[in-house]
């Protein structure tokens, strides 16, 4: 992994366009600005990796558990 | 065209058939191409059979039959990207998890709806960013305590 150290107000650019700045530092929290183009999704990991998990349990879910509805 | 090896036999489904996700379902970026099958008449259940890989199928439904309130917002890039326009037939579904053997703990992934361009057979799984939504929404009461045990 890349390591890079940044300072309030400073960013980094990965590829053409997408830019990360650093907004704001208190204690634990670090705010991010993130510019990315309009078809570059960007999610929170932790969201996104529930999201996989529910899809994955869509495509386990049995015909035979279908409630009446 | 036929899609054999489904958890639901041999499909015959036609060109007009496919669903398009050009950017696949969240975690399964290659599977691109689905045709969606009613579970049964009036049901508002639906699956998403993947045409590439025929033994993945997603179960979906049509949220605001149990969420009436249920109203995503539709960002313009979600729009953009679907080629939405004013009078263009569209709907959402969101997908269902039903653990093995216990539909009444059936869930909801209210956060990460997808949108189908009827009319142009394309659709979307997006994340949205109100966080109202929860990935895991229960849609019956959890059951109290068993009828009998009580008292």
């Amino acid at each position: 992994m890349l390591v890079l150290t940044r300072k309030l107000h400073q960013s980094i650019v990965i590829g053409d366009g997408i830019e990360v700045v650093v907004l704001e530092v208190r204690g634990e929290q670090v705010r991010l600005g993130i510019k990315a183009p309009k078809n570059v999704a960007v999610h929170r990991k932790e969201i996104y990796e529930q999201i996989q998990q529910e899809n994955k349990s869509a495509s386990e879910s049995r015909p035979e558990d279908i409630p009446d509805a | 065209m036929k899609l054999t090896g489904t958890r639901f036999g041999e499909i015959d489904f036609g060109p007009t058939d496919v669903l398009f996700f050009k950017e696949g379902i969240i975690g399964f970026p290659l599977l691109q191409e689905f045709i969606l099958l009613s579970h049964k008449d009036d049901s508002p259940f639906r699956w998403l059979q993947s045409v590439q890989e025929p033994g993945i199928a997603f179960l979906c439904v049509i949220p605001q039959h149990f969420v009436p309130d249920y109203n995503p917002e539709l960002t313009h890039a979600v729009v953009e990207s679907l080629k939405i326009e004013e009078d263009t037939e569209r709907f959402v579904l969101t997908t269902a998890s039903i653990p093995k053997g216990e539909p009444t703990k059936m869930t909801l992934n209210l956060a990460a709806p997808i949108l189908v361009n009827a009319r142009g057979r394309i659709a979307l799984q997006f994340v949205l960013e109100d966080e109202a939504y929860t990935v895991k929404h229960r849609v019956f009461p959890e059951a109290k305590v068993k009828e009998g045990v009580a008292a």
